[in-house]
């Protein structure tokens, strides 16, 4: 399944829900983005959009997060934030899955994409036949 | 004389000339007994030339000149000639392909700035910029590199060699030391005569050698790893990691179509029914950067027709035609987008309908994609 059409799933199991969350806003189609952790009881119950900008308005952020983030609001200006194919509503568990360090520990993830719309072609002429 | 010189038959080396063997015939015999005059040659060195002296109770006939042979050589056997050079500029890592690249603005820019965007750098949770040293180190891990590359690096490392060579020009030492006088094998001549004549090449080839001197102390420092990894793209023009990779545009010597693969994706028409669209790559030339197309055979209603490098038709972007990084990586979202985010059913912008709507008029199908 693409992620243009994977729909809000949930791979997690009820105990999973306790786990660190982990969110990636990526700027447009790069690999990797500004990563943000968000500890079990400080996610639950607020959308991701929510989460995301809070995420976007970090102060302490170094040189290179702080690159990211502009390069994310270049996206954002007329953009989307998209995961996993769609527009982000709902909360952060509706999105995350289940994944784990190299150590072992595991946590939620979800991948965030600021991707700034391109709309493609001509309209169409509509021929009445 | 080719074949004399491939085989394992003896001949005579005598002031600088080759003597073959002189084949018995009754006639010849005759003739010589009036060629010979005084002793047998026994000790070879003796400045007279004769056409046929006797060596170990064999005769021989005088056949041609070492230093004319070499001289000429290019003329006499040009594909030997070509293959003596390639593999002589091979050995010392001089082919222009190799200089050129390690000093290509083009490439580094490619290496160096567009490609850490694209692919994934960091493991785990860690996100920090990596130097290029470390792309190259990540290159490495990622692309699975001949060893014969690693190889390459250590000879490509070795500046003594090339040194010593230019210091004996430099000091206009001879550039080969001529074989003693005497009996030598085919075989053995043939060798040292390819020697002699890769000597001569790199003597021409000394700007180049001079040039690949400057390059290679630039390098001197790097890892024999990373110095592989440079040979292998030099040698490969092309390279894809974690779906994004370039290659070498045939058609314009030294320019390169950087691309980004879409991966499969769905788009939905009209009446929000799917369609399943493979991946394919989205591309942009860095020979004067233009509008990003698609590589390979493709369908897609922002493209005109079914076929490869089309032009993906886009509203309102102007690419900039100057080859910066950040142009390239602009123009390749912009494209990426479009493909995967840019349809819209329900206005059915594009050359092309997903659903049927052109009853009379043939159009791009896309049925098949249907899921």
């Amino acid at each position: 399944m693409t992620d243009t059409e994977v729909k809000k799933t949930l791979e997690i199991d009820e105990a999973e829900k306790l786990l660190p969350l982990v969110l990636e806003i990526i700027p447009g189609h790069a690999a990797e983005g500004l990563i943000d952790i968000y500890e079990p009881g400080n996610y639950e119950g607020k959308s991701l959009r929510k989460l995301c900008d809070r995420t976007l308005n970090k102060k302490n952020l170094s040189i290179e997060e702080q690159l990211i983030v502009e390069d994310v609001n270049r996206q954002l200006k007329g953009g989307k934030l998209l995961s996993r194919g769609q527009e982000i509503e709902g909360t952060a568990l509706e999105y995350a899955v289940s994944e784990q360090t190299e150590a072992g520990e595991k946590y939620l993830y979800v991948p965030i994409r600021a991707i700034k719309p391109q709309e493609g072609g001509k309209g169409l002429f509509i021929v009445d036949s | 004389m080719k074949q004399l010189l491939d085989s394992d038959m003896e001949l005579v080396v005598e002031s600088d000339f080759i003597y073959i063997p002189l084949l018995f015939d009754p006639e010849i015999e005759r003739e010589i007994q009036g060629f010979q005059s005084g002793k047998p040659l026994e000790s070879p060195g003796k400045p007279e030339l004769k056409s046929i002296i006797k060596f170990k109770g064999k005769h021989f006939i005088k056949a041609l000149n070492l230093h004319s042979f070499i001289d000429n050589y290019e003329a006499i056997d040009s594909y030997s000639f070509q293959r003596l050079r390639n593999e002589c500029l091979r050995k010392y890592q001089l082919t222009r392909k190799v200089n050129g690249h390690f000093l290509d603005e083009t490439l580094r820019a490619i290496l160096f700035q567009i490609t850490p965007y694209f692919i994934k750098k960091n493991k785990g949770l860690n996100r920090k910029k990596i130097s290029d040293e470390e792309i190259l180190d990540l290159i490495g891990e990622k692309t699975d590199i001949p060893e014969k590359y690693y190889k390459e690096a250590k000879t490509f490392g070795d500046l003594k060699p090339l040194k010593k060579f230019l210091e004996g020009l430099r000091n206009q030492k001879p550039l080969f030391k001529m074989p003693e006088n005497g009996l030598h094998s085919g075989r053995k001549l043939r060798d040292w005569i390819h020697k002699a004549i890769q000597a001569k090449i790199l003597a021409n080839e000394h700007h180049r050698i001079a040039k690949s001197l400057q390059v290679r102390e630039q390098f001197r420092q790097a890892k024999p790893e990373h110095i592989a990894v440079l040979l292998y793209i030099a040698d490969t023009g092309a390279m894809e990691i974690d779906g994004f990779g370039f290659t070498m545009n045939n058609a314009y010597n030294g320019e390169y179509l950087i691309y980004k693969r879409t991966g499969d994706y769905i788009l939905k028409d009209y009446y929000a029914r799917s369609y399943l669209f493979p991946d394919c790559r989205v591309a942009v030339s860095t020979y004067s950067p233009s509008m990003p197309f698609v590589m390979e055979k493709y369908k897609h209603p922002f493209l005109l027709g079914h076929k490869s490098g089309q032009e993906i038709c886009m509203k309102t972007f102007a690419p900039s035609n100057e080859f910066k990084a950040e142009n390239v990586i602009r123009t390749l979202e912009v494209g990426l987008t479009a493909m995967r985010y840019g349809y819209n059913g329900r206005k059915r912008n594009g050359y092309h309908s997903l659903d049927k709507m052109w009853v009379h008029i043939p159009t791009i199908d896309f049925e098949d994609y249907r899921i």
